[in-house]
C-alpha cells in the first residue's frame, strides 16, 4: 500500500510533472528515499506513462501519406 | 508601358508567397506522422481518424495564410482536427450522466502487485501484467473529454498551454482532466491485466 500515507499517493502525478513547489519537491524526495514502497510506485507510474505511450503507436498508412502529398497546391515534381 | 503587366515588386511578391506557401506545406506534411498518431487515438477507428486527418490537411492548405509563420504549427493543425472532430458530431456519443470508475493513484500498481507472487516486485516486473491491447482497449474507453486531454499531453506531448489552445479550454480544466482522466485509464487498465 505504499507508506499508507495518502498524501504521497495526492503528490505523486504533481510530481512526475514537475508541478511542485522547491518545498514541496524536497519533501517528496526525502520521502521517496526513505520509502521503497512509494519510489516503487512512483517508478512504476513513469514506466507506465512511457508504456502507454509506445503501446497506442500505429504507423501512419503509406496511401494517407500519398493523399496527403496530393493536396499541395504544387507537388515538388511540377516545379522548375 | 501597359496597365496589365505586372510591376517587378508584384511579380517579385507572388514569388515570395508562393515559395511561403510551398515551405508552409513542407512543414505541415513533415508533421503528418504526429499528427496521425494523435489523431488516431481521438478518433474511433483507423478509418475516421485518417479522413480526419486528409480534411485537416486539406484546410490547412486553403487557410495557410492564417498559420502566424514561428507559433507552433503541430498545435495549429490539432486545433483544426479537434473542431472538425467536433463537428462531425462525435459528443453525441457522450454519456454525461455516467461518472467514471476512478480510484486513486495507487489503485492500479497494487491490484497488479497483488497479483505477483514475489513480495515487493520490480516495477518492470509489475508493468509487464499489461498488454499493449490493454493499453489500446483501456484508453478507448476512457470518456472523451479525459481521453482527449490524455492523448494531447501523454501521447502528443503537447504542453498544457498548447492543449488548452487546442481545446478550448482554460489550462486548470486541462490539468484536472488529465489528472482525473489518468486515473480512470488506470482503473480500466487494472481490469485488463494478464492473469498470472
Amino acid at each position: 500500500m505504499g507508506c499508507g500515507c495518502g498524501d504521497c499517493e495526492a503528490m505523486m502525478q504533481p510530481y512526475l510533472d514537475g508541478m511542485l513547489s522547491d518545498r514541496e519537491l524536497g519533501e517528496a524526495r526525502e520521502h521517496l528515499a526513505r520509502c521503497a514502497g512509494c519510489d516503487r510506485r512512483y517508478r512504476f507510474e513513469e514506466d507506465l506513462r512511457h508504456f502507454v505511450r509506445i503501446a497506442v503507436e500505429e504507423p501512419m498508412p503509406d496511401e494517407l501519406r500519398r493523399r496527403l502529398a496530393d493536396l499541395r497546391s504544387s507537388p515538388p515534381a511540377a516545379q522548375p | 508601358m501597359s496597365e496589365s503587366a505586372p510591376s517587378a515588386a508584384e511579380t517579385r511578391r507572388i514569388a515570395e508567397a508562393a515559395r511561403d506557401r510551398v515551405r508552409f506545406e513542407e512543414e505541415a506534411l513533415g508533421l503528418s506522422d504526429q499528427v496521425f498518431r494523435v489523431a488516431r487515438r481521438l478518433a474511433g477507428s483507423r478509418e475516421e481518424a485518417e479522413d480526419l486527418v486528409q480534411d485537416t490537411y486539406a484546410r490547412a492548405f486553403r487557410s495557410w495564410r492564417q498559420y502566424q509563420p514561428g507559433t507552433n504549427l503541430r498545435a495549429w493543425l490539432l486545433r483544426i482536427l479537434t473542431n472538425l472532430n467536433i463537428d462531425r458530431g462525435r459528443r453525441v456519443q457522450r454519456t454525461p450522466e455516467t461518472q467514471p470508475l476512478e480510484e486513486g493513484d495507487y489503485f492500479l500498481y497494487n491490484k497488479l502487485e497483488s497479483s505477483i507472487s514475489d513480495e515487493n516486485p520490480d516495477e518492470e516486473r509489475v508493468i509487464e501484467r499489461l498488454s499493449q491491447n490493454a493499453v489500446v482497449e483501456a484508453l478507448a474507453e476512457v470518456p472523451h473529454d479525459f481521453r482527449d486531454v490524455i492523448v494531447l499531453v501523454d501521447i502528443g506531448e503537447f504542453s498544457y498551454a498548447d492543449a488548452a489552445q487546442i481545446l478550448d479550454i482554460p489550462v486548470g480544466t486541462v490539468m484536472s482532466r488529465l489528472h482525473r482522466g489518468r486515473r480512470i485509464l488506470k482503473r480500466q487498465l487494472a481490469d485488463k491485466a494478464v492473469s498470472v
